[in-house]
């Protein structure tokens, strides 16, 4: 069966108090916006709008505290990788201004591992951090905030086809199923003995011992399909124009978000195609470092 | 139009991918207002017989088809699963597997939001459908945080909207606590009352005999082995094979030798002094911190004890015995397995001690043969090779699954898997079992003859099993658990905590004939017997 994320209607919760459609139009709108600037300085506002989003939300820090420590903690992960290896933020900038050199005081096979801190890769871990939390925080909400009955007539409501609108409400509660069933699976062969954290040998012995959870979860996911196309099946699922029971109704506040989202799009369009908004490092920094 | 709702000619099914029919030769007709019974052996076709009249079969289910459905007359093979549909309502086995809304109004609706009708009469359906089951209050509950019979019961609600001429009911029992069960039975009844044709396919055929089916179809091998009034039945089918009333039991075992004696838990005599395996001291629990779901269990599980765990879906059965094997760890107390603290213990190390059988076995099975299946556990316990292929051996005879050796576990029926998960816990041959209801969707005579060969095996000292089923515990276990609402509310002998009729009914369970005819003649036999045994006192 599908389970839904852990929604529940909160008091005093912004991004509850708008029509979903007008919320996901919103965050369309946040996301393409967000993806469009490099430049630290055009970052910082979508940071501050997802901040204000997140701390107006009414979500409490227990509630996301797992799955919001992955994400940083993901984001991180990435951030000091890509600022370690330099790799990534290439493409945005030609020439590095150095800071300071560290070079390993060993070598391997006569390479020797030097790390290279420049004022661009800086500032690219930088705008990456910025970057990428805005659209984490604003990501992360959704499910936490979007009332999981409303997910067909949601997608219906921005445009979708039923068959598709359908179909992303059943993918939407997927990923928390999924979630489910592997934790069910994990337990039923920890009680036989089963420990992942055990697991030794070489990479492909080591994939191989993860037959126990990984068959047992992907077999369930697909049967569990077929059980939801049969289920649909027998009621009558795609037989023509379908009714929604649920009838949204937009407000005032709704449509206001709406433009603002699509302001926001558009002005971030109109930025970027006058070339601004590209990655960006202060001139004083370059000139200390020349 | 032909009157007849259901025809049935000649009917044969091969699937695709296997070998023989899985059903062949069958015909029979359903008229309005009958419940017919469809009764068998796990395997022997009756879920592929409900496919091909529902039409999933030949559509989502494929193979080698003859033979003709007819539905008031008119031959469904070129008809839309759609239009099936609206002729005829499928209720599937697990209501799990059923159940597409997020909230009780929305399941309802489905199918009539996907015929597109106008919301009004949609509203109109949906209210007649719960008014009529009994179950408005649910209307706005989110289905994931239902019970077993409240899901049951809003599957059968939304095909029921769609206001069908035939409801195809496929094991609506297999894992309803039994008052869940009589509720459902009773609206079944209801239904059949008002001119609906109901076929329903169940193993507790005694249950069902409650609300007077018009006919009971007996399957075997793909085929009918009895088709005709309840009456009729008893008279076809060995008592073994089906569960009937203990007084008729008791009346055709007089012709037959006594049952032979049953050793419990052999391994447990002889070790002198009952000791405590397993100890819950103020054990709770929550799954989040507003909402405790277990509250100050204490017990301990000794050596020598086979507990029944009774109580009504939703309880928190399943959470109790978690604890058991450190899957969940009490939020306050502390469980203690063989004196160590399951906090201390990863679930691995537990399960030396303690063998747990989940419930579903589709969360388990990964192996390319059975045996592979079943030697996965003695591996990871790192016994020997000559044992593990002994344990292996024993454990696929327990389930009566020998021939299967070599056989994919994933393409076994649903009833056979769940015997391979049973038989993988077994060959591990931990000390103390767990099974978490073992019985579900079995046939009779498959878990009666696994149950007495399990608490034969002299590898156990203790065992304990969750069940709906009030004889197994009557017949098997030496004590009883009854857990409501996270509370243990009663425990101790099954004479004593079975007695107690409110009790039972208070914790959603029903006195069935044999308890009541152990309980006639206790002051004889001073302990509860299978029906069998009574014939012979």
């Amino acid at each position: 069966m599908l389970v839904a994320w852990r929604y529940r209607k909160r008091e005093n919760s912004l991004i509850q108090s708008f029509d979903p459609r007008a919320w996901v139009i919103f965050y369309a709108c946040f996301l393409f916006s967000t993806l469009s600037f490099w430049d630290v300085r055009f970052l910082l506002p979508f940071f501050v709008i997802a901040m204000f989003v997140l701390l107006t939300s009414g979500v409490k820090w227990h509630e996301i505290r797992r799955a919001f420590l992955f994400i940083v903690g993901f984001v991180f992960f990435f951030a000091i990788l890509t600022f370690l290896t330099g790799r990534g933020g290439t493409e945005l900038y030609k020439e590095e201004h150095l800071i300071r050199e560290f070079r390993a005081s060993f070598s391997i096979l006569g390479w020797t591992p030097v790390l290279k801190v420049t004022v661009e890769r800086a500032f690219f871990a930088v705008s990456q951090l910025v970057r990428v939390s805005s659209i984490a925080v604003m990501t992360i909400l959704i499910p936490y905030s979007l009332n999981p009955s409303l997910y067909g007539i949601t997608f219906k409501g921005v445009g979708l086809p039923d068959k598709f609108a359908y179909a992303m409400d059943l993918t939407m509660r997927f990923i928390p199923t999924f979630g489910r069933d592997f934790q069910l699976t994990m337990d039923a062969q920890r009680a036989r003995g089963y420990e992942l954290d055990k697991i030794s040998g070489g990479i492909i012995q080591q994939v191989r011992k993860l037959g126990p959870i990984f068959v047992p979860v992907t077999i369930h996911a697909i049967i569990s399909s077929e059980d939801i196309i049969d289920a649909m099946d027998l009621r009558a699922f795609g037989v023509g124009p379908r009714t929604w029971l649920d009838v949204l109704t937009y407000q005032f506040r709704d449509r206001i978000l709406i433009v603002f989202g699509v302001l926001i799009l558009a002005a971030s369009i109109v930025v970027g195609s006058f070339g601004h908004g590209a990655f960006w490092v202060p001139e004083a920094l370059i000139n200390m470092f020349p | 139009m032909n009157e007849t709702p259901l025809v049935v000619e000649n009917l044969s099914f091969r699937y695709r991918d296997r070998q023989g029919a899985a059903i062949q030769s069958i015909s029979f007709e359903a008229k309005p207002g009958e419940v017919l019974l469809i009764a068998g052996a796990s395997g022997c076709g009756k879920t592929t017989l409900i496919r091909a009249i529902n039409g999933l079969i030949p559509r989502s289910y494929k193979g080698e088809i003859n033979g003709r459905v007819l539905v008031f007359g008119e031959e469904v093979k070129d008809w839309k699963l759609s239009q099936i549909s609206q002729k005829i309502g499928t209720v599937l086995q697990d209501p799990e597997r059923q159940i597409l809304g997020t909230k009780v109004i929305n399941e309802v609706a489905f199918g009539l939001e996907n015929l597109g009708m106008p919301r009004e009469e949609i509203f109109k359906r949906v209210d007649e459908a719960l008014d009529f089951l009994k179950i408005s209050d649910l209307r706005y509950r989110e289905t994931f945080n239902l019970s077993g019979g409240e899901k049951q019961k809003v599957a059968l609600a939304g095909v029921l909207a769609m206001r069908p001429s035939i409801l195809l009911l496929d094991e609506p029992l297999a894992s309803l606590d039994p008052a869940s069960a009589q509720d459902t039975l009773d609206a079944v009844r209801a239904l059949a009352d008002q001119g609906l044709s109901v076929l329903m396919v169940e193993h507790r055929v005694e249950d069902v005999l409650r609300i007077h089916p018009e006919r009971v179809m007996f399957m075997s091998e793909g085929g009918i082995r009895y088709l005709g009034d309840i009456a009729g039945l008893s008279k076809v089918v060995n008592y073994r094979e089906v569960k009937i009333s203990a007084e008729e039991i008791v009346e055709r075992a007089k012709q037959d030798p006594a049952p032979a004696e049953i050793k419990v838990l052999p391994g447990a005599a002889g070790k002198g002094e009952k000791e405590a395996l397993v100890k819950f001291e103020n054990v709770a629990f929550g799954y989040d911190v507003e909402h405790e779901v277990l509250h100050g269990i204490n017990l301990e599980i000794n050596r020598g004890d086979v507990i029944a765990v009774l109580g009504p879906n939703g309880a928190g059965k399943t959470t109790f015995v978690k604890h058991a094997i450190g899957l969940l760890k009490p939020k306050s107390g502390r469980v203690l397995v063989d004196g160590h603290d399951t906090r201390e213990a990863s679930v691995a190390q537990i399960a030396r001690t303690l063998g747990y059988v989940f419930q579903s076995p589709s969360h388990m099975l990964f192996a390319p043969t059975v045996h592979d299946e079943l030697a996965f556990g003695p591996i990871n316990m790192k016994h020997t090779k000559e044992q593990i292929e002994l344990e292996v051996k024993e454990a696929l005879k327990i389930v009566n699954l020998s021939e299967k050796e070599n056989d994919p576990p994933l393409a076994l029926s649903f009833g056979q898997q769940k015997r391979v998960s049973i038989a993988a816990i077994l060959a591990m041959r931990s000390r103390i079992l767990v099974m978490d209801e073992p019985t579900a969707g079995q046939d009779y005579q498959n878990y009666m003859n696994f149950m007495d060969s399990i608490l034969q095996l002299p590898a156990f000292e203790a065992i304990l099993f969750i069940t709906h089923d009030v004889d197994l515990a009557a017949i098997y276990a030496n004590r009883v658990l009854m857990v409501n609402d996270g509370r243990l509310v009663a425990d101790g002998k099954p004479q004593d905590v079975l007695r107690d009729f409110d009790r039972l009914k208070a914790n959603r369970l029903i006195p069935t004939s044999l308890l009541a005819l152990n309980l006639k003649r206790l002051g004889a036999t001073g302990r509860f017997m299978r029906a069998e045994a009574l014939a012979h006192i």
